[in-house]
């Protein structure tokens, strides 16, 4: 072979290899690629299902969804209304059903005469299949009947138009801290709601990565290829390029769910009250990122060794799914987290490696300000482990990938990782 | 029988040299004190019962796994990374990726041994072609007959034209024409000049391919030499003749000192200091119709099973 065709065999170049082959291998993936548009899909899903329901305006046949037709038997004075928006036209029961008939309207409303005493109004309307828009457009429709029904009545009974009006419009309560800023319960909520959806979407993530470098492992392994791979590479440059390339891939796809999640709460807000309040602040959003990486490395190193070890892969999947209970520890305890966000329980699951991530990222998102003593006390305990980690995962990885079918005793694996080996 | 070659002379420098080398699992030694070595266009037959040390062994040299004491040189170097684009290696337990194509798995394995993407990926074409796998260019492993895979395994071992071929029970569960094919490009390799690890437990290959044997057992060296001066160190001076008018009675013999009848042929056990040629002679002048002379050595397959029960003759070559 010509040194032309050649390409050398560094360790760097190796890693690169392998990393870009993983990488290539897996963003292929139909599970991958389904997984990645699911949360754009789904919030595309979320605003056609919004845009349906808020129609409010045009019918199914280009009639103004906004005007009402109402045949009154009784004697309740009901007014007719002319705006823009909306239309209450009072007809004879004939001239209700000639015009329903022809398809100028979709429907009336039938007020008997004994309405003041059982409140019951009947719809009158053809026999066809509803849609969701016409649902909600007569829904709409009956609150203004309802409302205007009210109003003639507080009218007869001479109650002034302004007490009338506060009669149906009720009372508006407006929290306001003692600083002077409005406080909005949707507020609250978003702010509980969306670091804990954010959390989840970051830790299933890290679940979901750290699973294709299981996966990864354990299919060279149950294919009897990792020999021919560990003659080529040793066991920390391919430890070292698996978890670049399917660490990138894990990037990719939450880089993609950041990226809809910009460019859909914008779009959301106009339809979705109060969401437009959500400010994704760009340190947070760096931080949460560096505890992506960190949390990937310190979990990934943790999948790996167990995919070394591991008989196959449905043991590989047994044995890593106690993991996903440690992550999932600040979520069972998240009434701690909302209650007193600096106490003793939520400092010692933030410098706990392994629930440091699911909770600095619970911390970031529900404190007012960045808490860095924390920050950087977790990072340096998470960045100590995740080292430790990878580097006693690639000695495990060294001493049992080659173990077909037989599980290492507890002796192999303290001699794997003892440094005098 | 003879070796498949002419007696290597071992003055090349060593492809690999294992000097005094131990691997320890647990409490347990699985190589003592092994010390060998394998000369560019030579074979070495590396044999010994499952769980010897065989595979250890290569997987040290190969830097899969290092040494607790010893060295090795590869290349006249430590073992590593750095000599990988010139190592080929069939591993025992052997496979392909099931659901990628198996020239993408082809380009892969070159790439990882120092070919560039595109040479990869035009030699894994050409050898596929050669062995008649062209049109499983495109197929996933997994759609593959079993001796299309192993076909496709031989050609990741030989992707980069290795320097260094480390074969371990090659011919398990090979069907006789990848066998075939196998030991033709062991025999190719090694005359290209490359050197050849092989081990096996098939004695009649070995005696067959190699040029010079490695027995171990429990990690430790118990034979090693050249084939045939492995089986002369074993043989008892026997030979045996077939044909018309064959003497049975020693007596009779000056360069015999005992006669047996086997298997309608006469066995005789050459005195001290006197030759198969000399016997031969004898059996002229007597006017014996000699049909068959065979100077007897025993198989290798003897030669283990008398070596690994303690025959003092391996002392000789060890």
């Amino acid at each position: 072979m010509s040194d032309t065709q050649r390409a050398g065999s560094s360790k760097p170049r190796l890693t690169l290899l392998v990393a870009k082959r993983d990488y290539l291998r897996t963003v292929r993936r139909r599970g991958y690629i389904f997984g990645t548009l699911l949360l754009p899909l789904g919030i595309a899903g979320l605003m056609a299902i919004s845009t349906l329901f808020s129609v409010d305006g045009i019918g199914d046949d280009g009639e103004a969804s906004g005007t009402i037709v109402i045949v009154n038997s009784s004697d309740v004075p009901i007014t007719d209304i002319s705006s823009d928006v909306i239309n209450l036209t009072t007809l004879s029961e004939e001239a209700a059903g000639a015009r329903l008939a022809s398809g100028i309207i979709t429907e009336y409303y039938l007020i008997p005469e004994d309405v003041r005493e059982t409140g019951a109004v009947t719809r009158i309307e053809p026999d066809a299949g509803l849609s969701i828009s016409r649902l909600e457009s007569q829904e709409n429709k009956e609150q203004l009947l309802r409302y205007l029904m009210r109003d003639a009545l507080l009218r007869e009974a001479g109650v002034a138009p302004e007490d009338a009006e506060r009669i149906l419009q009720g009372l508006t309560v407006t929290a306001i801290t003692t600083e002077g800023e409005e406080v909005s319960g949707l507020d609250i909520a978003a702010g509980i709601a969306v670091p804990m959806v954010f959390v989840a979407i970051f830790m299933i993530s890290i679940f979901i990565t750290s699973g294709y470098l299981l996966q990864s492992v354990t299919e060279e392994k149950e294919n009897r290829v990792v020999e021919i791979v560990l003659s080529s590479i040793p066991p920390m440059p391919l430890m070292a390029g698996k978890i670049i390339g399917l660490g990138g891939a894990g990037l990719t796809q939450v880089g993609i769910w950041v990226l809809t999640a910009l460019i859909a709460i914008p779009l959301l807000s106009s339809q979705v009250a109060d969401l437009g309040s959500i400010e994704l602040d760009p340190t947070v959003l760096a931080l949460a990122l560096i505890y992506f990486v960190l949390g990937y490395l310190a979990y990934g190193a943790i999948f790996a060794a167990i995919g070394a070890m591991a008989p196959g892969n449905r043991e590989a999947q047994q044995y890593s799914g106690f993991l996903g209970f440690f992550a999932a520890i600040p979520f069972i305890v998240f009434s701690v987290f909302l209650t007193d966000i600096e106490s003793i329980a939520v400092i010692a699951l933030s410098l706990f490696p392994l629930t440091a991530p699911t909770s600095m990222l619970l911390v970031l998102g529900l404190s007012e300000e960045v808490p860095w003593t924390l920050v950087g006390a977790s990072l340096v305990s998470l960045s100590l482990f995740a080292v430790l980690a990878a580097w006693a995962s690639a000695r495990i990885f060294r001493a049992t990938v080659l173990l077909y079918g037989v599980r290492p005793s507890l002796g192999q694996l303290i001699d794997a990782v003892r440094p005098t080996r | 029988m003879t070796s498949a070659s002419a007696p290597v002379t071992p003055a090349s420098a060593a492809a690999v040299d294992v000097r005094g080398v131990w691997k320890r699992y647990g409490d347990t030694d699985v190589v003592i004190d092994l010390s060998f070595d394998v000369h560019p266009g030579e074979v070495l037959g590396f044999l010994g019962p499952n769980g010897s040390g065989k595979t250890t062994t290569m997987r040290m040299i190969l830097d899969i796994i290092r040494p607790a004491k010893g060295d090795i040189s590869v290349f006249d170097g430590p073992p590593g990374v750095e000599h990988q684009d010139r190592i080929g290696y069939l591993p025992e337990d052997r496979g392909l990726y099931r659901d990628v194509k198996i020239i993408d798995t082809l380009t892969y394995f070159g790439a990882l041994r120092g070919l560039s993407q595109s040479a990869g990926r035009a030699r894994a074409r050409q050898l596929l072609d050669e062995m008649g796998l062209g049109d499983a260019a495109e197929k996933k492993a997994a759609e593959l007959s079993r001796g299309m895979h192993q076909k496709a395994q031989l050609i990741a071992t030989i992707l980069n034209d290795p320097d260094l071929l480390i074969i371990d029970e090659p011919f398990q569960g090979l069907d006789p024409v990848n066998a075939e094919l196998l030991k033709g490009v062991v025999r190719d390799q090694r005359d290209a000049g490359a050197a050849v690890i092989m081990s096996t437990h098939d004695m009649g290959d070995a005696q067959t391919l190699c040029d010079r044997i490695l027995l171990i057992d429990e990690g430790k060296r118990l034979l090693y030499g050249t084939v045939d001066r492995v089986r002369e160190a074993f043989s008892d001076g026997a030979v045996q003749v077939s044909g018309k008018g064959i003497p049975t009675d020693a007596d009779t013999l000056d360069s015999v000192t005992d006669v047996h009848e086997v298997d309608g042929a006469v066995r005789y056990l050459i005195r001290d200091g006197a030759t198969p040629q000399d016997l031969f002679r004898e059996l002229a002048s007597n006017g014996t119709h000699v049909e068959q002379f065979a100077v007897q050595a025993p198989s290798l397959d003897e030669i283990f099973i008398r070596t690994v029960a303690g025959d003092p003759r391996a002392e000789a070559v060890r």
